[in-house]
């Protein structure tokens, strides 16, 4: 189990109203920081206060992800160090007015993040927000130590590749109790499935055996809009963004349905991706 | 005589570094050379998946680290080319178990012993990377042509400029027709970015894919474009000079018909 804050007076301290939710993997490069943008995206386009946590010291991409990197001013460690106030660092999404990102240090160490006060920090926004999403690094030291510290639910971003896999059961493990862990398999290409080529979501989640919150496709438009800085969440016409509103409200518990497995366009709509190219 | 030394590092996980490690060191074994892969990421090891020699690991580099059984013991010879083995990183521990000092201690026992010795470089800046880059003599950095992994690697040159490792770049998973049609950053742009000499290009092929999850490196597949394209980073590594084919992306006429532009 992880640290409890002493509550003295129980009655006198209220309880951090809003859901801290902690994005991990394990292995990088498979989506968390995507992840975390389209989701929180998603959450605050229906009117929740949605915060950003950045855990990623040093190596920080959720700022140019959200198309914020301008507007960044303040930093994590500037906040627990105070240097500044936790609403000079907390930058407004130039979108929905009721998502914020709070930035990591890009020049400095995850060592200097004391674990202690990260937790402190996230219970902190957790009684100022619905969600509290905390972007983790890859890997398993200390930086992933800081972002999990105060979350009690996790979603774990895995590949259908052996190798991410085995690094998200890792991750799993080492994620112990806590309220609730989802799977997302991300940039899943269901014609390599077909083929034998690529794991199945089945295959997948025979290992991990995790809640299945939903499936993204690896298409391209996922890069071209991570490029740009505008999560795909918030474009209402684009499949992909569907199925990260569709997450939105599979844990904001509005959405019941069962997640959709992406599966091949047929070879029409191929024909017409390829010949009116913006055509999906 | 000692050899050479490479740490493949990246800042950003999941760009390839692994693949790259299997591959240049298989296309380096195939030419003749003794190679050794140090898999540094210790927790979340994969070189041994991506090899296919999962099944065989008995030792590992922390307890070699430890004292627990010769170097020797922990290598694993790959079957499919005499001169390629492994140093398998343990799963059930963490980065400290091993510090500086004694990672570059088993890099230099290493080096005594091949002509490459090619160090897998977990992701991030923490300590894994600190150990993985302190045995090592010179760096390639894998990137992919997008904003976040440029950033991060740009991050991680800082860092071994600081140490004083020269370095060159792999771009990885490069999608000619996102380039050409400006939804992706171009050779040149990464170039301009991050400095360096660019040592090889990678499409993004589904064909790595597969051959990752079975274990095979793609530079055993024969007439594979990947296989030719790794062939030429190793000699290019070797000191050949070789110009870089420019990616084309694949017309009309050879999409609709399934045809590939070699690489």
């Amino acid at each position: 189990m992880h640290d409890v804050q002493p509550e003295p007076i129980a009655a006198a301290v209220p309880k951090p109203r809003g859901r801290a939710i902690v994005i991990t993997s394990g292995k990088g490069g498979v989506g968390k920081t995507t992840t975390t943008a389209n989701i929180g995206a998603a959450l605050a386009r229906t009117g929740a206060s949605v915060v950003l946590v950045d855990a990623d010291v040093g190596l920080r991409n959720l700022d140019i992800v959200m198309g914020l990197e301008a507007r960044v001013r303040h930093h994590v460690l500037d906040v627990l160090e105070s240097r500044a106030s936790l609403d000079d660092a907390l930058v407004t999404d130039k979108r929905v007015s009721s998502l914020r990102l709070l930035a990591a240090a890009q020049t400095r160490e995850k060592d200097d993040v004391d674990t202690q006060a990260m937790h402190e920090l996230v219970n902190t926004l957790r009684e100022r927000f619905d969600y509290v999403l905390i972007d983790c690094p890859a890997g398993i030291e200390m930086g992933f130590q800081n972002a999990i510290v105060g979350a009690d639910e996790a979603i774990v971003v895995c590949t259908p590749e052996v190798s991410a896999v085995r690094d998200a059961d890792r991750v799993v493990g080492l994620l112990g109790n806590r309220e609730k862990i989802w799977l997302v398999v991300n940039r899943l290409r269901p014609a390599l499935v077909r083929k034998g080529k690529m794991l199945s979501v089945e295959d997948v989640n025979a290992i991990l055996r995790l809640p299945l919150l939903g499936v993204i496709a690896d298409e391209p438009g996922v890069i071209v809009s991570t490029n740009k800085g505008e999560p795909l969440a918030l474009d209402d016409a684009n499949p992909t963004g569907a199925a990260y509103r569709a997450i939105a409200g599979r844990i904001a518990g509005t959405d019941t349905s069962a997640p959709v497995i992406p599966t091949e366009p047929s070879a029409m709509q191929r024909l017409g991706a390829f010949f009116g190219g913006s055509a999906r | 005589m000692s050899a050479r030394r490479i740490v493949l590092t990246s800042g950003k996980g999941g760009v390839g570094k692994t693949t790259t490690t299997a591959n240049l060191g298989a296309a380096l074994a195939k030419r003749g050379h003794r190679v050794v892969l140090v898999d540094a990421d210790i927790g979340l090891r994969n070189l041994d998946l991506v090899l296919g020699v999962e099944k065989r690991i008995v030792f590992d580099l922390v307890e070699v680290v430890e004292g627990r059984c010769q170097l020797r013991q922990a290598l694993i010879k790959d079957k499919r080319f005499e001169t390629l083995s492994i140093l398998p990183a343990a799963q059930t521990r963490d980065k400290t178990a091993v510090s500086e000092i004694q990672f570059a201690k088993v890099i230099d026992e290493l080096a005594a012993t091949c002509d490459y010795v090619l160090i897998d470089c977990p992701a991030g800046i923490e300590h894994g990377f600190r150990n993985a880059i302190a045995g090592a003599a010179e760096a390639i950095v894998v990137t992919t042509p997008e904003v976040s992994a440029i950033r991060d690697a740009d991050r991680v040159i800082g860092k071994l400029r600081e140490r004083g490792l020269p370095f060159r770049l792999v771009v990885n998973r490069i999608r000619p027709e996102m380039v050409r049609s400006g939804d992706m950053l171009s050779i040149d742009d990464v170039r301009e970015i991050l400095g360096g000499e660019v040592l090889g290009i990678v499409p993004d092929d589904e064909e790595i894919i597969d051959t990752t999850n079975r274990g095979e490196p793609v530079v055993l597949t024969p007439d594979s474009r990947l296989a030719v394209i790794y062939e030429k980073i190793a000699r290019r590594l070797e000191g050949e000079t070789i110009p870089l084919t420019v990616l084309t992306a694949p017309g009309l006429f050879s999409r609709l018909f399934g045809q590939r532009k070699a690489g």
